[in-house]
């Protein structure tokens, strides 16, 4: 049991194709949340609109963005606890690894991590469907 | 006053305290202290400190049977630590799989 989530994938895609999808607003909202972002230290980002039913909001500030690493800090609506994201990108033969790391879970204090969890639960549920159910439409149409 | 998950992140971030703790699960049943320190290889005194952060974080419940104390394993607490963390790798992963079907349309 750790404090830590990290994830590890290659993509067979170039880095700077992959950079521009995890950096860049518009693609953000396309593939992960509806974002208003931009790749700036310091600047104050939000996923998911206030105006959006149903879709818990997340701020938070970007720590560092230079090619290949992007680190922002992620707080949950209500929460005020704020956890790490880190994203790394490195060039191997063939492909992109991306690394990505959410740091600093354990500081939810456990009681309004369990409502919250709860609450959050179906809200990012409903998110995720809606990318899916997009992104799916999207293939198919394309 | 530190949370409920912080006291048991702590309390299991110490590798004998998590070899306690796992002994008592395997045990499945109420031990004495004195029966966990000889199997421990550690002094009465450092067994019960360990045991004490155990029992603070709600992982081990420490009952009095005349001059011996028993302890015994709950895990329950470890669910609550679990779903988070399970909660997260699911909605990363799911991103992860949506960045690789973003990425081939793109």
């Amino acid at each position: 049991m750790k404090d830590l989530i990290t994830k590890e994938h290659v993509f067979k895609h170039s880095i700077d194709k992959i950079w521009d999808a995890i950096s860049k607003a518009e693609e953000i909202s396309t593939w992960f949340i509806p974002a208003d972002f931009k790749a700036e230290v310091g600047y104050k980002y939000t996923f998911n609109s206030p105006d959006k039913e149903n879709c818990t909001q997340i701020t938070g500030t970007v720590k560092q963005a230079n090619p290949y690493t992007l680190i922002y800090t992620w707080m949950v609506a209500d929460t005020n606890v704020e956890t790490t994201v880190t994203w790394k990108l490195e060039k191997i033969e063939g492909g992109t690894k991306l690394y990505l790391e959410h740091s600093g879970i354990s500081n939810y204090p456990g009681d309004t991590a369990v409502t919250m969890f709860n609450s959050f639960n179906g809200g990012w549920d409903n998110c995720i469907t809606e990318l899916a159910g997009y992104l799916t439409k999207e293939v198919h149409a394309g | 006053m530190q949370d409920k998950i912080t006291k048991i992140l702590k309390a299991i971030a110490d590798p004998t305290r998590r070899e306690i703790f796992h002994a008592l699960v395997v045990a499945a049943t109420a031990l004495p202290i004195t029966q966990i320190s000889s199997q421990f290889d550690m002094s009465r005194q450092g067994v019960t400190k360990h045991l004490k952060t155990l029992e603070d974080a709600g992982l081990v419940q420490i009952n009095s049977k005349g001059r011996e104390r028993f302890c015994f394993a709950d895990t329950k607490p470890l669910k609550e630590v679990n779903q988070w963390l399970k909660f997260y790798e699911q909605f990363w992963d799911d991103a992860i799989d949506n960045l690789g079907t973003y990425l081939d349309q793109k």
